[in-house]
């Protein structure tokens, strides 16, 4: 999950990692008594749950005359469609160098990656692209508590020392809090020093709980509700629903509905032992998707019970057509079950596929 | 084969729970099937003494090492204690780690590979179904009756799909030599790399049926890795980017990882790539086609 900008900022401000002075608003009135905490000009940036806010207009800049104006013309934006319901109010900084420092989990060598460029400012992507040599780049063994001092030297080369043990409080950051992603970008430095000006941190989904973060706000209420039965769910936006266990099986579904020209309105992994009660479940939720015309139900397991499925399906009674292909024990008996109800139950994936999409066009 | 054979004693972590015990049933009538060994111990702290299908359980896995003849293990123990089981049976010798648990958090597996690999074990998984070697063993949850046995391997990040191509393989009459789930987690132990250095010195193995999907570059780093000739297939071409297609590693993240540039990095390197699951059986047979 994605932390907002002033979450971050204030995991990196506890571990003493400087950032501009600020606070945060959730009215305009809350701005005007607090002036002379942020300087004669500051800068204005909306708390939004999404990425690229800067170019949909989502950072403003102001002083003491028009600050709460701006305040107010900011809340009442919506951002790439979403509400602006809080505002980090912070100094504008005189910014000399722009840095850019992150902490990821690299995949080829199963350890934490951290990058440091002296081009920092822009998106790291596009550095990565045009001037890959600027990047330096360390992988840090995940036994080591904390970044050996050698590698941050390799990491900041002639940039000012004071980054140094900017690098090491992120890396700490990076492993307490279960992060995924830890970054600063710009880290800047200015005559009072260097700062974090922005910054951003994604903690593990699979580490919520041990963080005490109880709700997953990067979910939709539809895939909250999903991840209550146990079933992964990604919202699409087509018109068949897609029912499948596990999620390679269930990708594959998808794009096999791409291949015959068809859409998909979502992707639903029941996940192992699909009893009729979460298939049931899963029916009921995907049929109430605004849309959805026909579901596809795909399901392939050796100690999947067909029977089982089947009484779900039929359990779940919905008014949409309902298409099924089945592969596991029990195969004859759900499938009379199913043919008893007039749901068609075929034999391959390509088979559902190809009749939902029919279904649609 | 790979990872192991008939003759491979396994220890099962987590043997006493619901997953384990029912998987230890299935593991053991598989063994039974092809006059295999099978599971040979279980581990549960402070269950030490029961018995689960007739197999003595454990308190600690260096309690199992002294009594019984261990080559391999697998883990259904809960995503909180996976990381740490995984490094026990590597610090008590055993050097096949197969991995079942979701879940685990990414900074715990990234330590507990760590550590392995230090005590020189591998580890498959972790969010995995394991493997099956068609008539020499099952170490996971694979079901073992869509397999039939043969010289085609197969390394997948998914667990049903897995199953699929399988049974499309099965009907089609390509046998498998052994059939790998590498694991749907951003991080995992042997990844395609690994699997195909290990396919590449098994005689029985011909060819591979590489079965990636969205997130990370981790296909076309094993596809260009080896001389065996592949076919592929990649889930998650209609994939939305930055959205978690439910493993935890199925993600385009920063425009990086989606289905469409990987394919075309396979091609580029001579790989054919199935664009349905269906067409992979003939997409092989083309390929030994092509050999002879």
């Amino acid at each position: 999950m994605k932390l907002r900008e002033y979450e971050a900022k204030n995991i990196l401000k506890a571990a003493g990692i400087p950032v501009p002075a600020g606070f945060l608003i959730r009215s305009a009135e809350e701005l005007t008594p607090r002036f002379g905490e942020l300087g004669d000009a500051f800068v204005l940036k909306a708390q939004v749950d999404v990425g690229g806010r800067g170019k949909a207009g989502g950072i403003l800049m102001a002083g003491r005359a028009d600050g709460t104006k701006v305040a107010k013309e900011l809340f009442g934006k919506q951002i790439k469609g979403l509400p602006v319901k809080e505002i980090l109010a912070e100094q504008k900084l005189d910014i000399k160098h722009e840095y850019y420092l992150s902490i990821t989990v690299d995949r080829s060598s199963k350890q934490p990656l951290i990058l440091f460029t002296d081009a920092g400012g822009v998106e790291i992507e596009i550095t990565a692209k045009e001037h890959p040599e600027l990047i330096r780049k360390v992988t840090a063994n995940p036994l080591l508590r904390d970044l050996p001092p050698f590698m941050i030297r390799e990491l900041i080369g002639t940039a000012p020392k004071e980054i140094g043990p900017i690098i090491s409080k992120l890396y700490r950051i990076f492993i307490e809090k279960d992060a995924i992603l830890a970054e600063i970008n710009p880290l800047v430095t200015t005559p009072g020093g260097v700062f974090a000006a922005d910054a951003k941190i994604i903690v593990d989904d699979n580490a919520l709980g041990r963080q005490g973060i109880a709700v997953n706000r990067d979910l939709s209420e539809r895939e909250r509700e999903a991840e209550k039965h146990g079933f992964s769910y990604v919202e699409l936006d087509g018109k068949i629903g897609v029912i499948g266990n596990g999620a390679g099986l269930t990708m594959a579904t998808l794009d096999l509905i791409e291949y015959y020209g068809g859409k998909a309105a979502n992707f639903l992994d029941v996940g192992g032992g699909a009893e009729s009660g979460r298939v049931e479940n899963a029916i009921r939720l995907v049929s109430s998707v605004p849309g959805v015309e026909v579901v596809v139900v795909n399901l392939l397991g050796g100690i999947t019970k067909c029977d089982e499925v089947a009484k779900g399906i039929i359990a779940a009674g919905v008014s949409q057509k309902v298409i099924v292909r089945l592969a596991g024990t029990n195969e004859a008996e759900g499938r009379k079950l199913l043919s008893e109800k007039g749901y068609e139950m075929l034999d391959t994936m390509d088979l559902v596929v190809k009749k939902a999409v029919g279904v649609t066009a | 084969m790979i990872y192991g054979d008939r003759n491979t004693g396994i220890l099962v972590q987590g043997a006493t729970g619901k997953q384990g015990e029912f998987h230890i049933g299935l593991m053991n009538a598989y063994a039974q099937q092809v006059g295999g060994t099978g599971v040979v111990a279980g581990v549960t702290p402070g269950k030490g003494g029961q018995q689960v299908h007739g197999i003595p359980v454990y308190n600690t896995v260096k309690d199992a090492m002294k009594h019984h003849d261990i080559g391999a293990a697998v883990i259904f123990v809960p995503a909180g204690a996976a990381a740490d089981a995984i490094m026990e049976e590597a610090n008590a010798g055993i050097t096949n780690i197969v991995c079942i648990t979701e879940h685990i958090p990414v900074q715990d597996t990234m330590k507990a590979i760590a550590y392995a690999r230090m005590e020189g074990a591998s580890v498959i998984g972790p969010n995995c179904p394991g493997l099956l070697s068609p008539g020499e063993v099952k170490m996971g949850i694979m079901p073992a009756g869509l397999f039939s046995r043969g010289n085609v391997g197969v390394i997948s990040r998914s667990g049903t799909l897995t199953y699929e191509v399988v049974d499309e393989l099965t009907r089609a009459g390509i046998g498998q030599s052994t059939v790998v789930g590498i694991g749907g987690d951003p991080v995992i132990g042997q990844t395609f790399v690994d699997v195909l250095e290990q396919f590449g010195n098994d005689p029985q193995t011909k060819a591979v049926v590489l079965i990636g999907e969205v997130g990370g570059n981790l296909e076309e780093e094993g596809a260009t890795s080896t001389d065996l000739p592949i076919v592929s297939y990649i889930a998650g071409v209609s994939a939305p980017p930055d959205k978690r297609m439910g493993h935890a590693g199925a993600i385009i993240e920063g425009g990086e990882g989606d289905a469409r540039s990987k394919i075309a990095r396979l091609k580029k390197h001579g790989v054919p790539v199935a664009s349905r699951v269906s067409e992979i059986p003939e997409m092989v047979r083309e390929l030994f086609r092509c050999r002879c």
